[in-house]
């Protein structure tokens, strides 16, 4: 166990730039103080190729969404992120992370 | 579940709800959308469906647009043979017997899309109200919407109200809250328990919309639909909140409404209305109800189209069997698909005849001049473009390109004197740097000046504003100036023309040397020239031409100016490309990425004002003596040319007075402000082409044509291909939606007579002094007097490129995915020059374009009916 860091939950979106407001007013609606969104995002997934970045259009590209939160608030954001990636092209990571200044997230 | 999950599960509902709507940009930066862009990824044909069930529209040409596009021989009844017969294939064979008639399916089809009646069916109800409206035989939900609009209204021009309301700092909602219970035609629909129902309403938008759903008994099942419903009832103001919520900059100064504000007022009037109906024992319940019949459709039955059909195609006495074949073959063709048969037709008509132009050019033009032409003059890619490039071709040694009127420079514009700054750039892009107008070096005094008399004017203005809106002073300002200024509006109306000096701008620039750093500049001039197939023989004049237009009393003023530019004229970011393309720091960069523009080349800013065909040079005081010669001769002749493409476009255009100059009558419908056609716009607009000039150089396509420049050759890894694809070609795709859906669907997609149009809010116009704000093109941008002017097709985007390339980028490109295998974008392309043309169908799979030039639009009164049908007649 790492002295002084604290157990919270990561959470992490890759969606369409479109939807990218939806995630981020889910997050902050469920109490998230914080996220991050990185533009840019390529790769491979179940609706194919995606290109990480065209020239003039900043909107049809993917883009991923971090955010921690304490705990007691994952099963609300993903409740409500779930419901809002249903049948739209993303994917969803929920994951164990350590962090230094946990009064960030709370 | 907490009240937060809760409301967080209510955003996800409306966002989903909310796909049905398309944003709505203010309208003074007009941006033409696709009105069904948050369905795209369905497809055209389901999109239709979603549309049809919730906005109520029809989403494709009818019968009577198809017989006025026989008789205008726009289509021919080849095209619509050769989409019969695709699309029939499998239809079943004539009764053979002792006299087996002479007709197959494609003719019987023929004849009833031909001669057939027109029907829609009215759409289920949508919402709980119309469920209710339905079974008591009233129309509260019409009038809920009249008094939801009205609060738009009011909500967001409430800052300009003459009394303080004590709703200052509110928001919408909290707004509304304290002055609905006043309200006294709330309290009407309501009846006696409406005051104490708007006093007791939850604090937050949210929670009032779960609050009202309740009330209403909306299930969870129904809750979305109804959602749905609320918004289709108003889409204008759902428009406006949807791009409030979506797309406005946090910073934006227009009045703000969101989804949940709009909704939750929506939602408790229709509980209001609904609650007085089970008052008065017009209703018995609450929530959706289905077991309301639904009415007939008014559709001729099958059997009853096929009796007219073979009676018009010399069957008059069919026996059984042969009605039952003509009523088997026709039960196949509702309207939905009737529509789509005419749309593919009239689609088939445009392709065939631009690839027989493209194709003719082909074989027939000279080859390439060995010689430098005099200039290159990039335009932008606006279908308006083509005809001013067409003709100034024909008058000189000049090249011509075709590239998005932002030259690759998007920027938040700070005007000189200005406050505020203006976003020119693409909607797909969200500018990041400010770029400011300065005075040029010795314009400092002048510049000052200047900026004094403009803020003065504006003072002026306020003043006049302000005096117009006071509860004491609007009569009195009637009393006291309208004997000035009525004789100055009748002056006005009688003898069109520029109202006043204005004092020109004095001589400034763009800090586009502060705001990007070199290596920013650098790869805005890389990107530009590669994207524009611009990396040699630089002539040594390079002009940028941006478009804006000039018009008067206009409030959709916007929509002619440059969409690549967010609604705005394209002179700045053509300033600001030209200046550092001009930078000798970033050609010295430029030289060790392969891209050497010689010493004596300059980058020339200019813009096309294509209201009036009139080119003007800008920041010309920098342009180097030495090529100030050649500036002024392409000048006379994009003068020239200007007055050859305003002549051909007074041909289209209604009201033209004979023996008048045309550059005269052009200037004089730009500065009439009861003209209500200033010009065409980019009405007709149909095909989208990224290939060299040269495919399309000599062939006169009629302003209809997106043309992007294109060189196969220097773009290997078809990086530039997806660039154009993906952003120039879906910004084109919005503007041909955009015009497509003003002209199938009027009523909800199209912002009506331009007569009517009141301006609220600086955000949009009603029609009248109230009712929904209204989306889409005005009547008069698509139609003329005699019927559609624009002809509604789905974009061609015409490609000359390898197809293995072309079907890369549009396999590691989701966007182009839904765009070609959704069918919203048709799709052909050859290899090179003179090379066979191919379709791409849905899916990928390319087949042969084997297409009868010959045929088409040849044979329209063929099968034309000479009496009985009233619309007809009309035609004939």
């Amino acid at each position: 166990v790492t002295v002084g860091l604290t157990e919270m939950t990561k959470i992490e979106v890759v969606v369409g730039g479109a939807d990218v407001t939806g995630v981020t007013e889910a997050l902050a609606t469920c109490g998230a103080t914080g996220y991050t969104v990185l533009s840019a995002v390529s790769g491979l997934g179940h609706h194919g190729v995606h290109q990480g970045r065209l020239h003039f259009n900043d909107r049809d590209t993917l883009r991923m969404v971090l955010c921690v939160v304490p705990d007691e608030r994952v099963d609300a954001v993903v409740k409500v992120l779930r419901s809002l990636l249903e049948g739209r092209p993303g994917v969803l990571f929920v994951s164990s992370v350590k962090v230094s200044r946990p009064d960030y997230f709370t | 579940m907490t009240p937060e999950e809760r409301r967080a599960l209510l955003r996800v509902e409306v966002a989903q709800a909310a796909r049905l709507i398309a944003p709505l940009w203010p309208i003074e930066r007009f941006i033409a959308v696709n009105p069904l862009q948050g369905l795209v990824e369905e497809g055209f044909e389901h999109a239709l469906g979603q549309a049809r069930r919730w906005l109520g529209v029809r989403g494709v040409p009818t019968r009577a647009d198809l017989r006025r596009a026989l008789h205008r021989g726009a289509v021919g009844i080849a095209d619509l043979r050769a989409v019969l017969a695709e699309e029939l294939p499998l239809a079943p064979s004539p009764p053979g017997g002792p006299s087996p008639i002479e007709l197959t399916a494609v003719d019987l089809a023929l004849d009833d899309l031909v001669h057939g009646h027109d029907s829609m069916s009215p759409p289920p109800p949508r919402t709980v109200l119309e469920w209710a409206d339905r079974q008591a035989g009233t129309t509260r939900s019409d009038e809920v919407a009249g008094e939801v609009a009205r609060w738009c209204s009011i909500l967001l021009e409430r800052h300009r109200a003459p009394v303080r309301l004590g709703i200052e700092g509110l928001d919408n909602y909290q707004a509304w809250r304290v002055l609905a219970p006043h309200d006294r035609r709330l309290r009407r629909l309501g009846g006696r328990r409406a005051s104490a129902l708007l006093s007791s309403l939850p604090e937050r938008a949210d929670d009032t919309v779960d609050w009202a759903l309740e009330q209403l008994g909306v299930g969870a099942a129904d809750r979305l639909g109804e959602l749905r419903g609320q918004l289709a009832r108003l889409p204008g103001w759902a428009g406006w909140a949807k791009w409030c919520d979506e797309w406005a900059p946090r910073a934006e100064r227009w009045p703000r409404l969101s989804m949940l504000e709009l909704l939750a007022i929506s939602l408790t009037c229709d509980g209001l209305a609904h609650g007085r109906l089970r008052a008065d024992g017009l209703v018995a319940r609450s929530g959706h109800d289905g077991s309301v019949r639904q009415p007939c459709a008014s559709a001729p039955r099958a059997r009853t189209r096929a009796g007219a059909a073979l009676a018009r195609l010399g069957v008059p006495r069919p026996d059984s069997s042969t009605i039952d074949w003509a009523a088997a073959v026709l039960s196949d063709l509702d309207d939905d698909r009737v529509g789509r048969l005419i749309l593919a037709a009239f689609e088939r008509a445009y392709r065939t005849r631009l690839v027989a132009a493209v194709d003719e050019t082909t074989f027939s033009a000279p080859g390439p001049s060995a010689s430098m032409p005099a200039a290159q003059v990039v335009f932008c890619i606006d279908v308006r473009s083509e005809g001013l490039r067409r003709h100034l071709e024909a008058i000189g040694p000049y090249e011509t390109l075709g590239f998005a009127g932002f030259f690759a420079v998007p920027i938040n514009l700070r005007p000189l004197g200005a406050s505020e700054t203006i976003p020119a750039a693409p909607a797909l892009l969200v500018p990041e740097v400010e770029v400011r107008e300065r005075p040029a070096p010795g314009s400092e005094h002048a510049a000052r000046s200047w900026v004094a008399r403009q803020r003065e004017v504006l003072a002026v203005g306020e003043v006049f504003d302000g005096l117009s809106h006071g509860p004491a002073t609007m009569y009195a300002l009637a009393e006291g100036a309208g004997w000035v200024l009525g004789p100055i509006a009748l002056a006005r109306t009688c003898w069109p023309g520029p109202t006043g000096r204005i004092p020109s701008l004095p001589a400034t620039r763009l800090d586009v040397d502060v705001a990007f750093s070199l290596e920013e500049r650098v790869l805005v001039a890389e990107t530009a020239l590669r994207s524009m197939g611009l990396t040699c023989g630089f002539a040594p004049l390079v002009v940028l031409c941006g478009h804006g237009s000039t018009t008067t009393a206009n409030p959709h003023a916007a929509a002619l100016d440059c969409g690549a530019c967010g609604g705005n004229p394209g002179g700045p970011n053509a300033r600001a490309a030209a200046a550092i393309l001009n930078d000798p720091g970033v050609r010295e960069e430029l030289r060790s990425r392969g891209i050497d523009i010689p010493r004596r080349t300059w980058f020339v800013a200019a813009l096309h004002d294509t209201t009036t065909d009139e080119v003007r040079v800008l920041d010309g005081d920098e342009v180097p003596a030495a090529a100030r010669p050649a500036l002024a001769r392409l000048a006379d002749d994009l003068a020239e040319a200007g007055r050859g493409n305003a002549a051909r476009r007074l041909s289209h255009l209604p009201s033209t007075r004979r023996g008048r100059s045309p550059a005269r009558q052009v200037r004089r419908r730009s500065a009439d402000w009861a003209e209500t056609r200033p010009e065409w716009g980019l009405a007709r607009n149909a095909a989208f082409v990224v290939a060299p000039r040269r495919l399309t150089r000599g062939a006169d396509l009629d302003s209809r044509v997106f043309l992007h420049s294109y060189d196969a050759d220097a773009d290997v890894g078809g990086e530039v291909l997806e660039t154009i694809l993906t952003a120039p070609m879906v910004v084109a795709h919005w503007i041909n939606a955009q015009y497509y859906f003003s002209t199938v669907d009027p009523e909800v997609f199209g912002a009506g007579d331009k007569t009517l149009h009141n301006p609220v809010a600086g955000v949009g116009v009603l029609l009248g002094a109230d009712g929904d704000l209204r989306v889409g093109l005005p009547r008069q941008s698509v139609f003329g007097t005699d019927g559609a002017h624009h002809e509604p097709v789905r974009l061609l985007t015409v490609i000359e490129a390898p197809r293995g390339r072309i079907d890369a980028v549009i396999e590691r490109n989701p966007v182009l995915r839904q765009l070609f295998d959704g069918e919203w974008v048709q799709l052909i392309a050859h290899d090179g020059p003179g090379g066979p043309w191919s379709i791409r169908r849905p899916g990928g799979e390319w087949r042969p374009l084997h297409e009868d030039v010959e045929t088409c639009a040849t044979t329209r009164t063929a099968i034309l009916p000479m009496s009985f049908d009233p619309e007809l007649e009309v035609l004939m």
